[in-house]
Formats: structure tokens, sequence, C-alpha cells
């Protein structure tokens, strides 16, 4: 509860870090109408499309330094050195930002998804798929990101996209099937299942990066 | 290894790209006495100091340790976050609401800098509020690297008085300093 606190702390402080994916993801959903040529009605054919890969993208610019600047400034080692458990740091870690980031955006996902199609049910549909991509999307790239930790930690959330790449498939097919009112709870526990293996196994894997960078 | 001893150290060696930084190097360390790891530059010291806090793991040889009350550590870097004021930068170092913080704070010379970003405070005003979790630490162990850098005179005597009463109070330290200081204390040399 206490490294809670504190890593809610830090990152509420750092407005650039938390503020600057949402309006990345806020300035990509309000350019789409602008650069399209298309009636009203048909803009929510392109719409979703849009949302997911505006979610990626904002979740990638989100762990740009979730890592980083406690490397430089050594609070990492600090952290090493007393925590029993570095893997539920970094659980903690990418929870603040899901809290931070991943639920703003998915609040947001909501409002653009009623402007576009004007049906509140869809919309209220599109926040679960949503919130739980948000979640998995932000543990693939601070994988990628641990991965990269000295090198630009960008193109190391780059070289994690692939894997994002089945959630975006599931996530099309979830929307498919809201817009065709077929059961879409099959997706949703899908990915729930996903996420239920990712935040188990990814703070793991990137405790050990980590501590591999600080040798 | 005797229940006295805190830290002991057996023919450990240390080699990065092929180069052999040191090696055969043993040594123990016992509640309330002080090591001074000396050297040249680039002779392996702060790596040293990262094998025994378990950073960095060693070439050859082991190191076995009796902590039970963990360890306070200041390094080459000062693990303070230079975004924040000086105030929140001690609730994130766990310092806030410390008996003996107001006490440091005076002694140092910081309280009036509690509302200022830490940015836009000097380096040696940076290094001692990196300090405080020295000098307010509750562990049984301190290890510095090149703890007096960027200090002025008084603040090394402040550091140096500090550190030779836990030594009274039977904690053990270990350091690396280029700069003199009267710490009574044995003497590893890295060669």
């Amino acid at each position: 509860m206490k490294s809670l606190k504190l890593e809610f702390l830090k990152l509420k402080k750092k407005t650039r870090s938390w503020l600057g994916p949402i309006l990345v993801f806020w300035l990509i959903m309000i350019a789409y109408p602008l650069t399209v040529e298309l009636l009203p009605e048909n803009l929510e054919v392109g719409f979703f499309s849009v949302l997911w890969i505006a979610t990626l993208i904002s979740m990638m610019l989100a762990t740009e330094d979730i890592f980083l600047e406690d490397f430089n400034d050594g609070t990492l080692e600090q952290t090493i050195i007393k925590t029993t458990s570095f893997s539920s740091l970094v659980s903690t870690k990418v929870f603040i930002y899901w809290v931070l980031i991943g639920i703003p955006i998915s609040i947001l996902s909501f409002i653009f998804s009623f402007g576009t199609t004007e049906n509140f049910d869809t919309s209220l549909m599109i926040f679960p798929l949503s919130i739980i991509s948000s979640y998995i999307f932000l543990n693939l790239f601070v994988l990628g990101n641990a991965l990269s930790l000295n090198k630009g930690s960008v193109l190391g959330a780059l070289v994690t996209i692939p894997l994002a790449l089945p959630v975006l498939v599931v996530l099309g097919k979830g929307v498919v099937a809201i817009q065709f009112n077929i059961n879409f709870s099959g997706f949703i526990f899908l990915l729930l299942g996903c996420l239920s293996i990712i935040i188990v196994a990814v703070p793991l894997v990137v405790s050990y990066i980590i501590k591999a960078h600080l040798e | 290894m005797n229940n006295q001893t805190l830290i002991e150290a057996h023919n450990l060696a240390f080699a990065i790209n092929g180069n052999k930084l040191f090696h055969n190097l043993s040594f123990s360390l016992t509640n309330g006495e002080a090591m001074h790891i000396t050297g040249d530059n680039g002779s392996g010291k702060s790596t040293l100091i990262r094998i025994i806090l378990g950073i960095t793991n060693q070439t050859r040889g082991d190191v076995e340790n009796n902590l039970s009350k963990g360890i306070a550590y200041l390094g080459h870097k000062n693990a303070v976050k230079n975004y924040l004021t000086l105030e929140d930068n001690l609730i994130l170092m766990e310092l806030k609401g410390h008996k003996d913080l107001k006490r440091y704070l005076e002694i140092l010379n910081l309280k009036k800098y509690s509302d200022v970003i830490v940015a836009n405070l000097s380096f040696g005003q940076q290094k001692k509020l990196a300090l405080l979790r020295i000098f307010l630490n509750n562990s049984e162990l301190i290890v510095l690297d090149e703890p007096f850098v960027g200090l002025d005179k008084q603040t090394q005597k402040i550091l140096s008085e500090f550190l030779n009463n836990e030594l009274d109070k039977k904690k053990s330290i270990i350091y690396t300093s280029h700069i003199p200081c009267k710490i009574e204390s044995k003497v590893l040399n890295i060669i």
C-alpha cells in the first residue's frame, strides 16, 4: 500500500508523463473526423480501428520513461537493495500508470464512441474492452521498455508491438460482435485471460531484465 | 562465518570484457568495524561495493552476510527526484516523520528549502538531501561510495563525526573515498 502511494505521488507530480499520452490520444481522436471526407454516419466505419490504434500508441508513449528516470537517478539501485520482491514493485508501477493514464483514456474512449456512434449501449460496451486492453498494452510495452532501458525506450516498445497485434484482432472482433448484437462477453473473458497471464509474467520478466541492466 | 561477522568475502574476482579488475580478494567485517576500500580510478572499488550490495554478480568467489536490518547505501547517484520538492523527496525516501529529521535538516541547513524543487538546489545541497538517507538510517551496515565528494568542509566534518558515532553504536561501515577523513577503519586496497 505504501509503495502504491509513493508511486502515485511520483507520477502525479510528473505531469508530462501522464498528461502527454492522454493528450496524444485525445488529439488522434479529434483529428480523425477532420482528416477524412466522410458523411457523419460513415465515420463509424473506421472509428473503432482508429480508437484501438490511438490506445496502442498512447500506451506506448506512456511507458517512455517508466523505468528510465529511476534507472538514471539511482532510485532503482536503492529499491533493489531494500525490496525483497522487485517484481511486485514493477506491478505497482504499471498499475499506477494504468490508473492515471489507462483509465482516463478508457473514459475518453467511451466519450468519443458515444460522440461518434450516438449509441449509448455500444459505447458502454466499448468501455470494458478499452479498460482491459489498455492494461494489456501497458504491460507489453513495459516489457519492451525494460529490454531497451538504456538504448531508447520507445524503440524497445516498438519491438513488442507484434505481441499487441493479437489483442488488436480480438478488439476488432469484439467491436463486430457489439455492432451485430452478438454476445461479446467471450471476447471480454479472452482479454481477461490474457491479462491474468500477462500481469503475473511481465513483472517477473521485467524485474530480471532490469536487474541485468543494473549489473 | 561466526555470529560476530557481518560480511565475509572469499576469493572474489571480477572481470569485464576479459579485463580483470580484481582477483582473490578476501575480507571480513564484524559489527562496529569500518572498512575503507582504496585503489586507483578504475580499479573496481565501486564494482566491489555493488557486489557486496548484491547489485552486480562477481565472476568468481562468494560473499556471505549475516544482515538482518538491511543496508543504508549512498552511491554515485543521489537517488533524488529533481522535479519534486525537497519535502516530496523526503516522503519518497520514507523519512518524513522521522524523529531526528528536523534536527538534521537544521544541521545540514536544508530546512528553508523544504518547498524548493530539487533541480533548483546546488549539487552539494542535493548530496546533503541524499545523505539524509544515511543520517536517518536504521540499518546495521552503511555503504558509501565517495560520500565526501561535493560536500563543504563543515558537512564533511559532520558526516565523519556521524560515522564515528555509528561505529560506537556497533554499526558497520564500508566506504570508498579519495578525500581524507577521520574514520577509524581497516583498509582494503584493490590493486
